[in-house]
């Protein structure tokens, strides 16, 4: 039904009021309006659609962390005549590593895409659309996970395609490096989605970004210390489960399970039997327990 | 999970169907055994501060389950598909619930997708809506910038972007000035012609009596009575009449022939209770040889209605 009108002046000139045209494309459910607060998730965690000011620290901080691939490229290509062994100053199990420091930007963003929406009130016209509480959890934990994700596997991407340049034989390096084509990714994957559920459920208690994101820096500060002192004592004898007190090296464990099978040597944990299931356990444990917060905090849109 | 539908088919159900619907709280009886019917159209939900009219919201949107009772929008069960109904409404809230660092049209785009529009489909439907509801020019600034009349345009077009089959507004006019709420009032009355149901809760009867045509009035979570808006309007039996200055002269006729009539800022009022009386007025008028600038009928406003039928409910 078009309700607009035109009015001729009769010398060419009209005006025209476009009235409402209904909409008879298609239309999604669930699925779309999730993806939908997916994208626009990203786009603010990114600052993408928002001032130059927004966009800063996301994109300093991807350069910040492919600093090292480019340093380890450059090396490799420096010196790759020179007829002794390749320099190498990070490998891939470490680099992922560094990427545990993206928890800087875990406590920035997350308190950025989750509070404003409960501090300005917007929850009531997200809900009443087609979505229910755990689409909201799934969107904007996935938005996070998805912008760690990228910023931590980009830099290895670097790391691998230049290693591979710079190398007497890009074939030869690929095929002598297939193992790191599934461990990056997934050890990357499950760092991600860790800090995105722990900083999202952080941040969901409170309205203000700047409580949650000291809240989230508190978190991994205070347990990390904590473990350091414990684990200080341990060194004596032989690694110590205080290590598995900080919650900000945790997933690095399993990213040793991932890359070498076990716990590295040089760790607090490692010695301590069974230190790998209970890392994995206890990573489990605190996923779900995030989960969980979310999926309480936000469930009243189902009642 | 995508599925594709186009515009609603909209069915012959009523438009709103709660039955015997109570909503409890701790303390509080917020609705108790409300049973209303609502046809499609232009519907005021009126009542008092904590009438119930937010809870009722929330119970058509799905975000509150009845204690007690059914609740159906469009001829759905919004206990059996709260997603379902959703897609079919668009809500206004009376407070303030926009992101104040994004623009207009950003908002209203991302609030399209959100109701299932591709994001192509979404972002010229949000530039066709600002342009509707006047926000044009101004749909590039950021939020945060808006006057309040403003800021309730950018509400109601979130509202509307998803082309919603029945919008829910929830105080339209409030906090706007006398100009701004005349604008307000004028979109919500063009909404009936674009096929799109309203239903407008409200304190302000002078609102409902101007835009819808049905009402439903609650007060203590009660229904007081629910009809449409000119079977409320009862007449009064009483004839305003403006003969300008000359009121007084035209009082003292009447009150000479019988007739009760008093008058006062200029208008006098006449009791008429039938075609003779009618008859006898205008000749009276004519034998003084008075300016007949007026002549109607006074009936009821909403506030007379509301308040005798409360009166009697209690």
């Amino acid at each position: 039904m078009n309700t607009g009108a035109g009015t001729g002046t009769g010398t060419g000139g009209a005006v025209y009021d476009r009235g409402y045209r209904p909409y008879e494309g298609p239309r999604g459910r669930r699925g779309a309006a999730t993806f939908a607060l997916y994208t626009a998730s990203m786009r603010r965690a990114l600052g993408l659609r928002r001032s130059w000011r927004q966009k800063v620290a996301p994109f300093v901080l991807l350069a910040v962390v492919t600093v090292p691939a480019i340093v380890d490229v450059g090396i490799g290509y420096v010196t790759r005549d020179r007829g002794f062994d390749r320099i190498e100053i990070i490998t891939y199990r470490e680099y992922v590593g560094v990427s545990s420091a993206l928890l800087l930007f875990v406590a920035l963003v997350a308190p950025d895409v989750i509070c404003p929406d409960r501090r300005q009130r917007v929850l009531p016209l997200m809900f009443a659309r087609p979505m229910l509480g755990r689409d909201y959890v799934v969107a904007k934990v996935g938005a996070i996970a998805s912008i760690l994700f990228a910023f931590s596997f980009i830099p290895q991407l670097v790391l691998y395609a230049g290693n591979m340049l710079v190398s007497d034989s890009a074939l030869d390096y690929l095929t002598g490096h297939l193992s790191e084509l599934w461990q990056v990714p997934t050890a990357v994957l499950l760092l991600s989605v860790y800090y995105a559920v722990i900083g999202v459920a952080i941040a969901s208690l409170t309205d203000r970004r700047i409580v949650a994101g000291a809240s989230v820096i508190g978190l991994f500060l205070v347990t990390s210390i904590t473990s350091g002192v414990i684990t200080e004592d341990g060194r004596r004898s032989e690694g110590s489960l205080g290590a598995l007190i900080n919650v900000l090296r945790l997933p690095l464990y399993l990213r040793d399970i991932v890359f070498l099978g076990e716990i590295e040597r040089r760790t607090p944990l490692s010695g301590v039997a069974g230190g790998g299931a209970m890392a994995a356990g206890l990573y489990t444990a605190i996923l779900v327990t995030g989960l969980v917060v979310l999926l309480r905090r936000y469930r009243w849109v189902e009642r | 999970m995508r599925v594709c539908e186009t515009r609603w088919v909209v069915s012959t159900a009523p438009l709103l169907r709660l039955d015997g619907v109570s909503k409890r709280y701790a303390s509080v009886t917020a609705l108790d055994d409300l049973t209303i019917e609502i046809p499609r159209g232009r519907i005021g939900l009126v009542g008092a501060n904590g009438a119930g009219k937010t809870t009722t919201f929330k119970l058509l949107l799905g975000l509150a389950h009845p204690s007690a009772g059914r609740v159906e929008v469009c001829g759905i069960d919004v206990a059996d598909d709260p997603v379902g109904v959703r897609a079919r409404l668009g809500y206004m809230p009376e407070h303030d619930c926009l992101p104040l660092d994004q623009t207009a049209a950003d908002v209203v785009s991302t609030f399209g997708e959100l109701s299932g529009l591709p994001a192509r489909a979404a972002r010229q439907r949000a530039s066709d809506i600002l342009d509707l509801v006047g926000l044009d020019e101004a749909r590039f600034r950021p939020i945060g910038g808006f006057s309040t009349g403003m800021r309730q345009r950018t509400k109601l077009a979130q509202a509307l972007v998803g082309d919603p089959e029945l919008v829910l507004l929830d105080e339209p006019t409030a906090g706007l000035d006398p100009l701004g709420r005349e604008e307000m009032l004028a979109l919500v009355a063009r909404l009936g012609t674009f096929g799109i149901s309203v239903l407008m809760a409200t304190h302000l009867l002078d609102d409902v009596q101007q835009v819808c045509d049905h009402v439903v009035m609650i007060d203590g979570g009660r229904l007081v009575v629910s009809g449409s808006t000119e079977s409320l309007l009862e007449r009064t039996g009483v004839v305003t009449v403006d003969v300008g200055d000359r009121g007084p002269e035209l009082a003292a006729a009447l009150e000479a022939i019988g007739i009760v009539s008093s008058s006062a800022d200029g208008l006098v009022e006449v009791g008429v209770s039938d075609d003779r009386g009618l008859d006898t007025l205008r000749d009276t008028i004519a034998r003084l040889g008075l300016p007949l600038y007026r002549l109607s009928d006074r009936v009821t406003s909403l506030d007379d209605v509301f308040l005798r039928l409360s009166r009697e409910a209690s």
